[in-house]
């Protein structure tokens, strides 16, 4: 029986407690009276995933069973979420390939010739085909690499449809194979509530024409938060989408959910509470640390990346997006929701070394910036943890590297504009076109394995909800320089950054620490 | 690079191990009390330690080791065993609990014709959530597992345990005390020893918590003055229930406790007079003298309980 979520207020009994920081992690004793949010202990997950996955195709929600919608002759077009989930990758095989094998078994025996896989990959960097194997198993890959199984191209014009406008006057534009289908098979992992439903086809599959509706300033700053869908301005967007689509194209939406096992075995103390380690954590702490500093960088980064979460399937639900996706998200926030009194003056978050931007990759300045203000700062309902013109405090060491390959754009974003200005509205105004529509940028997310010149842009106005709630931004360990530039401050410590704090929320603030990964979304009432 | 190697481990190491007992074993911080998980600790079977191999074992083992190193590392004073020398088992011995001192204290004192049949409670979280830990206890002390909490209170091995003829010894106070002061004993003892109509002996250990207190793993230095006071045994009355039995156990272990500050017959004249409560640490200091005791986190408490006996003078015994 896993236990719930729960708030911990530190007292003199609490130990120090875990705290990521990039590729590595700490001990942190935190002042006393401090908060301290943590996640439902990992859900069981399904003895028998495959069964529960026949389950589902046979008895989906909403549609005639997967079987009867296949026929010979027809244009099946099977769509799965890209190696941007979930976070860390799962220990193979990937629940995608279970489900994918499946109904390419119900395909082949309905005499379904016409078959495509694509990852809905969006402006994302394309999958190498190493990736794809992973994802979708030795099997599928063998039949239908490389012709059969692709990545999304935004930028394929030719291949790329406008299904209409909402009413808002939003532009759907998907891939054509995929709208031009008899049936789009959607197979999806929803690992937080943003995820999922209306968004898996209409950003997936979308141009840069279509995301903009949604991936700008003043939609993000009105989604509060967005993992609250129903508080989400960039989800009301989703959803005029979705609706729009399921008018047009036949969507059979799959969906599964993980529990929060991120780490192997023999990292088990990371998945643990901390007064709850025994010898063999301890020990296990001990010799992970000093033997993660003292492994070169480039080697350290290899092996967090190597990891491979042991993931249990908790659910798997098929059928209309529609029906299917409250299913999936009250299985997401069984999972993760934790009740949590009020918010603080101060939030406090350690960031790993993942977030879904960096898989195989490096954690750049403007993915830390993403991941700690966009993603951590939004796992909340109602309101956030700290409370407006509040302090967020976050571990990471903000180096100034970057990926060359993967994020060519975010080179000259991080050089470029924000030595100009760290104003959201302000980049997008000025620079969105020209990033949006380089074709340098262009060509390498194509061609190469390059996230979309867009991209950096799009992850500055993730965090641009946080940026105009807080007051104030302190990396401790974070390298000064780099921090500076995009206008937050560093700390050597925690005693430094919470004085530093101190001066904008006053001399005894109230603190909370957000503790994740795993995901802890916080119900903040 | 060494230093870096070095200075940066031992840095760890001391963050670890804070707030940690030798057993690297924390505290569950109280906010979190209430998610503690419910261990189910009836997989490791204590039976074996009942065997004659394990019982010739745990003899040498207790007066060749353990009482030998506990007598020499405090300087024990037994009373009261004039009151149990004749006494037939089984019997459940009850006794105050500060320290980890005190189980050494009563095996080592009891008459051995009981040791050689007593069993100790032992918390089953605490003791037996490690099989190498449960392995030790149960050896040494002949333990078995006692959950404090949660729905296996009820299927505890202590009947079974006394229906086999066994000795008991249990602290009712379910831990040890946090301040060295007594906190409520629960009612379980007085329920086993009504339901088995066994007699229940009460004991009081005084000067424990000063010579090693919670979180110390040895005895402070200087063989610091313990007293060991058997009481007379409490036989359940006809018609007597738990609650009866509990009351008398308490006014027992009360008396007992007032021996040192009032001597014997002041404590039973105190006790006639309805005098004694519980010992629960020094008052509150008022205008008319009355007071209640000092409220449960005030550092008079600890303070008072930590301070040692005073050392036996030769003229302090008339007899002698």
């Amino acid at each position: 029986m896993s236990r719930p979520g729960f708030v911990l207020e530190v007292d003199e009994r609490t130990p120090a407690l875990l705290m990521h920081e990039g590729e590595g992690f700490r001990l942190e004793k935190l002042p006393l009276g401090s908060r301290v949010i943590y996640p439902p202990e990992s859900l069981p997950g399904f003895r028998d995933v495959d069964a529960e996955i026949r389950r589902a195709l046979d008895a989906p929600l909403g549609r005639p069973p997967l079987r009867e919608l296949l026929f010979a002759g027809m244009r099946l077009t099977i769509v799965f979420d890209d190696l941007s989930l979930p976070l860390p990758p799962m220990q193979t095989p990937d629940v995608r390939q279970r489900v994918i094998e499946q109904v390419l078994e119900l395909a082949a025996a309905a005499g379904v010739d016409d078959v495509e896989l694509i990852a809905g990959n969006s402006l994302h960097r394309r999958m190498t085909p190493a990736e794809l194997k992973r994802t979708v198993g030795e099997r599928v890959y063998r039949s239908f690499f490389p012709d059969h199984l692709k990545n999304h191209d935004a930028e394929d014009k030719a291949n790329l449809t406008e299904i209409g406008h909402t009413k808002h006057g939003e532009v759907v534009e998907i891939n054509r194979r995929a709208a031009e289908s008899d049936l789009i098979v959607y197979v999806n992992i929803t690992l937080t509530a943003m995820s999922g439903g209306p968004k898996s086809v209409s950003v997936g599959l979308a141009s840069y024409r279509s995301l903009k509706h949604h991936h700008n300033v003043h939609t993000l700053r009105h989604s509060k938060s967005f993992n609250d869908p129903p508080n989400s301005a960039m989800h009301h967007s989703y959803n005029r989408m979705a609706a729009l689509l399921a008018e047009n194209v036949n969507i059979f939406q799959i969906e599964t959910t993980v529990n929060n096992s991120l780490f192997p075995k023999q990292m088990d103390f990371l998945n643990k509470r901390e007064w709850e380690w025994n010898l063999k954590d301890q020990a296990a702490f001990l010799a992970v640390r000093r033997a993660n500093e003292l492994v070169p960088p480039a080697r350290r980064r290899q092996i967090w990346h190597r990891n491979a979460a042991p993931y249990g399937i908790t659910s798997v639900t098929a059928g209309a997006p529609e029906e299917v996706h409250p299913i999936t998200l009250r299985s997401v926030l069984r999972q993760q929701l934790t009740e949590v009194n009020g918010p603080s003056d101060i939030g406090i978050w350690g960031l790993p070394y993942i977030c879904p931007y960096n898989v195989n990759s490096i954690m750049n300045p403007i993915l830390v910036m993403s991941l700690g203000l966009g993603y951590f700062f939004n796992l909340y309902r109602n309101q956030p943890i700290v409370r407006p013109g509040g302090v967020a405090i976050f571990y990471h060491p903000v180096r100034n590297e970057f990926q060359s390959v993967h994020h060519p754009s975010y080179i000259d974003f991080f050089e470029e504009v924000l030595a100009e200005t760290t104003d959201p509205v302000a980049i997008e105004t000025k620079f969105e076109e020209q990033f949006a529509t380089d074709p340098w940028y262009i060509h390498l997310y194509r061609n190469s394995y390059a996230y979309h010149g867009v991209h950096p842009l799009y992850m500055w106005y993730w965090g641009a909800h946080a940026l105009e709630h807080l007051g104030d931004v302190i990396f401790v360990g974070g390298d000064r320089k780099t921090t500076a530039r995009m206008g937050f401050r560093s700390a050597s410590s925690l005693e430094d950054a919470l004085e530093m704090a101190r001066e904008r929320v006053g001399s005894s603030p109230t603190i909370t620490y957000h503790h994740t990964p795993p995901v802890a979304m916080a119900d903040v009432r | 690079m060494k230093r870096r190697l070095f200075g940066g481990f031992l840095d760890d190491l001391r963050m670890v191990r804070q707030s940690r007992d030798v057993q690297g074993r924390a505290r569950t911080p109280r906010s979190a009390l209430v998610h503690e998980s419910q261990k189910r600790s009836d997989g490791f079977g204590t039976a074996w330690a009942r065997t004659p191999t394990a019982r010739a074992a745990r003899r040498v083992l207790q007066t060749g080791v353990l009482k030998p190193v506990t007598w020499s590392q405090v300087s024990p004073r037994i009373e009261g065993l004039d009151h149990i020398e004749h006494l037939r088992g089984p019997v459940v011995f009850v006794a105050n609990h500060s320290s980890h001192l005190d189980a050494p204290l009563i095996i080592g004192s009891v008459p051995t014709r009981l040791r050689q049949r007593l069993a100790v409670g032992a918390a089953a979280d605490y003791f037996f959530d490690a099989r190498w830990r449960a392995i030790i206890t149960t050896l040494i002390f002949n333990a078995f597992p006692i959950e404090r909490r949660g729905s296996d209170r009820r299927r505890s091995l202590a009947p079974q345990l006394l229906g086999q003829g066994w000795n008991l010894l249990l602290f009712p106070e379910g831990t040890r005390s946090e301040d060295g002061w007594m906190a409520q004993p629960r009612l379980g003892p007085a329920h086993l020893c009504v339901q088995r109509q066994v007699p229940m002996v009460p004991v009081i250990l005084r000067g424990t918590y000063a010579a090693m207190p919670r979180a110390r793993n040895w005895p402070m230095p200087g063989r610091q003055r313990v007293i060991v006071r058997y009481g007379r045994p409490l036989f359940p009355e006809e018609n007597e229930g738990a609650r009866g039995l509990h009351q008398r156990m308490v006014q027992a272990m009360s008396r007992l406790w007032a021996e040192d500050e009032l001597g014997w017959y002041g404590s039973l004249r105190a006790q006639a007079k309805g005098e004694l409560t519980l010992p629960s640490g020094p008052k509150q200091i008022t205008a008319d003298g009355s007071g209640s005791a000092v409220p449960s986190g005030s550092w008079r408490r600890s303070w008072e309980a930590s301070r040692p006996l005073p050392k036996e003078t030769k003229h302090s015994r008339v007899w002698d």
